[in-house]
């Protein structure tokens, strides 16, 4: 494990590096236009010379054993290069899905091949209504007489990567309630529509279900437990992304105001810009500390990680969002351009901000977590 | 952790094991049990306020007999010769247990005062005056801020002219914590007006029994008077109290200042402490039947979620202490998210109260939040107004540059200035 502070340096440097190289704004521009989204030679090397799939898988699946806290300085570096890539609903939603259901079978199927990058995955929750809340969840899983197989008919919205994903988690509900299955590529009555997103470095797909054959994974009906453990580990994953998102747009405003004259002066020697700078500054170093804290929270097992991931998911939305918004006025004009990265950063933190529900759902859950 | 500091942390637990029992877990709130008192201002009778006093003092003189008075401090002056950050270690332990609260002898005199006299002052002071403040006798208070300087310290008016082989002092100060309590106070004084306002400064040590002192309470918007005015009137300074050279006193200045920054910021067990505790929160919505009010559940939830990233901030920041790493920006941060949660806190709550807390209906926890509702204007000024702590945060960690114009180069007895106070409400 690493617990020091230069191995986490250590890694930090070699994925920026890694991004410095293969994900530039002209890369993510190029990669966000085209169908899959990504670039696959991107994923593969990813995979290949930064082992980057694996990082948080166990090593009995193939992976390297590592935590929250690795996996969210990783996560903190992808969201500051605005990266295109399957990498969270493979990594966070899909593989944390498939350790939070306890299925060992279902772990040793899947998990090594997204450990290597051969496998991309994702998590199909929400529907129609865009809640992630499993007790709302209207596909129905029905058993096959006689085979010990399931069969799936609903429609999945929102779900992340879901054109391109090899491995397809769908959250269904039988006569137990709602539960996890797994659904090939490829399997008949399976359809997959790409969705226009407001964020256009992040795939999301309509998929269609008919009659489709999956597997359960897990138990019956404890698809309610599994979700909230679920999607406290991708909160606190998402909340890692954002806070690398927000820093980002931080160094662009405090590069700019450094370096842009107007009234004969550098236009961060005026306080008005100079303390929205400050405020920018003040929401990201919450927001870092609040996901850095849920990792490792989370790799400790604390009991309080849930509440802990919650307060962060919402630090983070706001953080991001916050700076993202600032940054454009900073930037004046420039910052309201196509060209300019600006509004690309906007669009990611308007997008997380609301991925699993936003403000009308988050301030709840936080609540709910503390046990008050 | 390195090897030293778990020494110096053993010898910390056996001291204090020895001495003071551990702190109760702070039990499970309940509504209506208890002190319902929720101010940040202590707003003590005088009686209490002088027993804590002597609680204080006799805790320090503990801590100073067992080499934990000073432990930055120099062996010669009664110091352990240890490192800040050794000191901030023993302060995280100490909070574990349940000791006198010393905030009277420490924030000012010990945090601040003491390692200036030690940079700056002349070997007479430093003999007669840092081994007794350590030990608790002698209680230091800081004669900075003016009426016409706030924000614009070096702009004092204060004069100190040399006179009876020695220096005059004529002059107010203002804002001055502990001032009725101390036997020094360290002064900022102008000695030339002709310079530059940061060059014509020089700082002495004053007694504050000295013919010409004259300390009156300054009641603040609270009600209370936790603050003073200092009048100066032709007090005598003997020139072996002056610390730093003639004109040299803005220097002096940035050492005490740099300690507060060190001082400030760690509030987890401040004079509010518990006020922002979801369980305190909740319990309150309960008890004024808005539990289920869905806009307000909405704000405890944005609040309670800053609070827990403040806290993340600084516990990070001890941690970075512990494994002998500077803080970083999280110390300022914490501080300012600090005021601002407890604004948002106390207004939050008066949403939940409406009118019992602009009526007192003699309800346990209810009309009590009054006083901190009051104090939290404060929370954004002292130690810094919010608007010079977003100039520091930009300028020395985003690396903006300063506001030009600002006139560091005329006389100070050129610069324009404030109407003279006469006219004021």
């Amino acid at each position: 494990m690493t617990d020091t502070k230069e191995d986490l340096d250590e890694l930090r440097e070699a994925v920026r590096d890694f991004l410095a190289a293969k994900s530039p704004q002209s890369a993510v521009r190029a990669a966000m236009e085209t169908e899959r989204h990504h670039d696959p030679a991107v994923w593969e090397q990813m995979a290949r010379q930064l082992r980057l799939p694996g990082l948080a898988i166990p090593d009995e699946y193939g992976g390297d054993g590592f935590g929250l806290t690795e996996l969210g300085v990783v996560l903190e570096e992808m969201g500051a290069a605005l990266l295109c890539s399957p990498f969270f609903a493979t990594v966070v939603l899909a593989a944390q899905s498939l350790l939070a259901s306890g299925d060992e079978a279902a772990c040793a199927r899947y998990l090594p091949g997204i450990a290597a990058g051969q496998t991309i995955a994702t998590l199909a929750a929400a529907e129609g209504n865009a809640s992630w809340d499993p007790a709302m969840v209207t596909t129905r899983a029905h058993h096959v007489t006689g085979g010990g197989g399931w069969v799936l008919t609903g429609k999945k919205n929102f779900v992340i990567d879901g054109a391109i994903a090899d491995l397809v988690l769908v959250v269904a509900r039988s006569t137990a309630g709602p539960a996890l299955f797994a659904v090939d590529r490829g399997a008949p009555g399976l359809r997959a529509e790409p969705m226009t997103t407001l964020d256009p470095t992040r795939a999301m797909a309509v998929l269609t279900l008919e009659q489709v054959p999956a597997a359960l994974v897990g138990a019956e009906g404890q698809g309610g437990r599994l979700m909230s453990r679920v999607l406290d580990l991708a909160c606190a994953a998402l909340a890692a992304e954002q806070a690398g998102g927000a820093r980002r747009c931080l160094e662009m405003s405090a590069a700019y105001a450094r370096t842009r004259y107007q009234f004969g002066r550098p236009i961060g020697s005026f306080q008005a810009v100079k303390h929205k700078c400050a405020d920018m500054l003040v929401r990201v170093e919450l927001a870092e500390a609040a996901a850095r804290e849920a990792g490792r929270l989370a790799d400790e097992g604390a009991a309080d990680f849930p509440a802990a991931a919650a307060a962060a998911h919402i630090c983070c939305s706001q953080g991001y969002l916050f700076a993202a918004t600032e940054n454009i006025q900073v930037h004046g004009g420039t910052g309201f351009t196509w060209e300019h990265p600006a509004h690309l950063y906007f669009r990611r933190a308007k997008s997380a901000e609301l991925m699993f529900g936003g403000p009308a759902v988050y301030h709840e859950r936080l609540l709910d977590r503390l046990g008050i | 952790m390195p090897d030293d500091m778990q020494d110096f942390t053993r010898a910390v637990r056996d001291f204090l094991d020895a001495h003071a029992p551990r702190a109760a877990e702070p039990g499970q709130f309940r509504w209506g049990e208890g002190d319902d008192r929720v101010a940040y201002f202590s707003a003590d009778p005088p009686e209490a306020e002088e027993r804590k006093l002597d609680a204080a003092r006799g805790w320090q003189r503990i801590r100073y007999e067992n080499g934990f008075g000073w432990i930055s401090g120099p062996p010669e002056y009664g110091g352990r010769g240890l490192t800040p950050l050794h000191e901030l270690l023993y302060d995280a332990i100490e909070s574990e247990y349940e000791v006198p609260d010393t905030g009277t002898l420490s924030v000012i005199g010990l945090g601040m005062i003491g390692p200036t006299i030690l940079a700056h002052g002349q070997p007479a002071s430093k003999d007669r005056y840092l081994p007794a403040m350590y030990r608790g006798d002698v209680i230091a208070c800081q004669l900075f801020s003016e009426p016409a300087a706030g924000s614009d310290l070096a702009s004092l008016q204060t004069r100190a002219v040399p006179g009876d082989g020695g220096w005059v002092l004529d002059g107010q100060k203002v804002w001055t914590s502990v001032a009725q309590h101390s036997q020094i106070g360290m002064a900022l004084c102008r000695t030339d007006p002709d310079a530059p306002k940061h060059q014509g400064i020089t700082a002495f040590l004053v007694d504050m029994g000295a013919p010409g002192v004259e300390v009156r309470p300054l009641r603040q918007m609270t009600g209370g008077a936790d603050f003073n005015e200092v009048f100066l009137t032709g007090v005598r300074v003997p020139d072996d109290h002056r610390l730093g050279e003639v004109g040299d006193g803005w220097r002096v200045a940035l050492t005490t200042l740099m300690n507060e920054r060190a001082t400030v910021g760690g509030e987890g067990s401040g004079p509010a402490a518990g006020v922002l505790s979801p369980e305190r929160l909740s319990a309150l919505m309960r008890a004024t039947w808005t539990w289920d009010d869905r806009a307000l559940r909405r704000d405890l939830s944005g609040l309670l979620a800053d609070v827990m990233a403040t806290g993340c901030l600084n516990a990070r920041a001890a941690r970075r202490m512990q494994a002998g790493v500077a803080p970083g920006p999280e110390m300022s941060v914490a501080k300012l998210m600090y005021a601002q949660n407890l604004t948002r806190a106390a207004h939050f709550v008066s949403h939940l109260l409406g009118p019992r807390i602009i009526a007192d209906t003699g309800e346990w926890g209810t009309y009590a939040w009054a006083e901190l509702l009051l104090a939290t204007p404060a929370l954004r000024i002292l130690g810094g107004t919010e608007e010079i702590m977003k100039n520091i945060l930009a300028e020395r960690v985003l690396g903006l540059p300063k506001e030009p114009g600002i006139d560091t180069r005329s006389p100070f007895r050129d610069l324009p200035r404030s109407p003279s106070p006469g006219g004021r409400a």
